[in-house]
């Protein structure tokens, strides 16, 4: 399970990257479907993806984007490559 | 108009990284420059395309013409609005922000056109210009060109099209004439460059890619592709007010390697995921409306392994956004190729000057 504060952090990355209105990370549902849900697409996803690269010091596969639908899971992504390092 | 190459500043020393080294994505953004290109086209992300054959009939027949080729062609017509209206409605529904509407001829039913527009008001059609369309149909209008006169003549069946073309869509901010470049009409494009110049018109390049089973003259080779290059640079050199591409551009088109090869094509009829992107959203509808996910691609019946058309580029180089991402001047050709594919199919969007006056080797392979 990914903790906390990593989920908020996701969360407010996703709000600044893709410039999401009213919502904080507070209030952003860590399991809402990012693309099913929220319409975020490859391009958005990508944006995000080389951030989240550049803030954790990981590398996030393009094969692993279907992995990365919702903040938990995104969050938990994170710690496993975190974990792995 | 602004589109020009300039020489560019050189990048600076912290921002560059050894070849096949990575650098932070958030240290190459820092340039004011790059950030400005980056906040300019990313903008547009929101973009979700599907393209539509309008009709079965066409005015010109040209050699090795993409609708002509394989079942599509044979397809029954739907040639009322009422039902394009309802098919562009539950378009919009799923999320398609931008259409593109081409085969057989779409100038020849401008109100299903005009239809389209109605409800999603961002595409492009793809025409041969021999018939205008309507003005408030206001998307960008793609003109193709296959060389000067005598070559139109002799595979298009066409006599002065290029005149015919300019008369009709002069001054025409929707109007960018598309030259598509056969392993037999390089360098008409000097004389029908100057043409296009010389009234205010602007140009893109595209690259024949073969149909399945096509073997035909105007099939690429090596020589050709590597003549087309050097010619696409040099057009951009000497008309950079009226041609909209850049020198990445005419590397990833002109590669030994096709677009499928160099980048992974993520349209459907190549990309079996729907997770997400253009192989979950894309579909490329027929003229009786209806859809295969198995064809699916925006130049159907191409070789995929020939493929190196500009309206696929022009997705699947764009959504290789992390290949760039790592690389000063991988991503300073991948911003002017996004900028020059916005400036070809989004209306009002001007493209700026090129970041990078130079070819760049798309990642992870040579020039």
């Amino acid at each position: 399970m990914a903790d906390t504060k990593m989920i908020l952090r996701v969360a407010e990355i996703l709000i600044e990257e893709l410039k999401l209105e009213d919502v904080t990370p507070q209030t952003f549902d860590p399991e809402i479907d990012l693309i099913d849900e929220m319409g975020i697409d490859s391009m958005d996803l990508t944006t995000v993806v080389l951030v989240l690269q550049d803030e954790y010091g990981i590398s996030i596969d393009e094969d692993d984007y279907p992995k990365l639908k919702t903040v938990r899971l995104i969050a938990e992504y994170i710690e496993q490559k975190l974990n792995e390092k | 108009m602004t589109a020009m190459n300039v020489k560019h500043a050189p990048i600076p020393a912290s921002e560059q990284s050894a070849a096949g080294s990575k650098m932070k994505f958030s240290q190459i953004i820092a340039d004011p420059v790059v950030r400005e290109r980056w906040e300019k086209v990313r903008r547009w992300f929101f973009l979700r395309e599907s393209t539509y054959d309008m009709t079965n009939r066409c005015n010109i027949r040209c050699d090795g013409c993409y609708y002509y080729e394989g079942e599509k062609q044979f397809t029954k017509e739907n040639g009322r609005p009422g039902d394009w209206r309802a098919l562009m409605e539950s378009e919009k529904q799923r999320g398609i922000t931008y259409v593109v509407l081409a085969g057989a001829e779409p100038s020849l039913v401008p109100e299903l056109c005009q239809t389209c527009y109605d409800v999603i008001p961002l595409g492009s059609i793809a025409s041969n210009g021999f018939k205008r369309l309507p003005e408030r149909v206001g998307y960008k209008i793609h003109i193709s060109v296959w060389g000067n006169d005598d070559t139109s003549r002799r595979i298009r069946n066409a006599k002065d099209l290029l005149a015919k073309q300019i008369d009709n869509y002069r001054s025409d901010p929707r109007a960018v004439w598309v030259y598509t470049f056969t392993r037999e009409n390089i360098d008409e494009i000097y004389a029908v460059m100057e043409a296009l110049a010389g009234n205010g018109c602007r140009a893109t390049f595209n690259m024949f890619s073969a149909p399945v089973g096509y073997a035909g003259p105007l099939r690429h080779d090596a020589g050709s592709l590597a003549r087309t290059r050097e010619v696409m640079l040099d057009i951009l050199a000497k008309y950079p007010e009226h041609v909209l591409y850049s020198p990445y551009n005419a590397v990833a088109h002109t590669h030994r390697l096709g677009l499928h090869d160099l980048y992974a094509c993520s349209y459907p009829r190549m990309n079996p995921s729907t997770d997400i992107g253009l192989g979950r959203s894309f579909r490329q509808y027929r003229t009786d409306l209806t859809w295969d996910r198995g064809v699916a691609c925006c130049v159907p019946d191409t070789d995929c392994p020939d493929c190196r058309h500009y309206a696929a580029g022009s997705a699947v180089v764009t959504a290789r956004l992390y290949r760039h991402g790592s690389d000063p001047e991988a991503f300073r050709a991948w911003l002017d190729y996004v900028d020059t594919y916005l400036a070809v199919w989004v209306m009002g969007y001007e493209k700026g000057k090129n970041l990078l006056d130079r070819p760049t080797p798309p990642p992870g392979f040579g020039l």
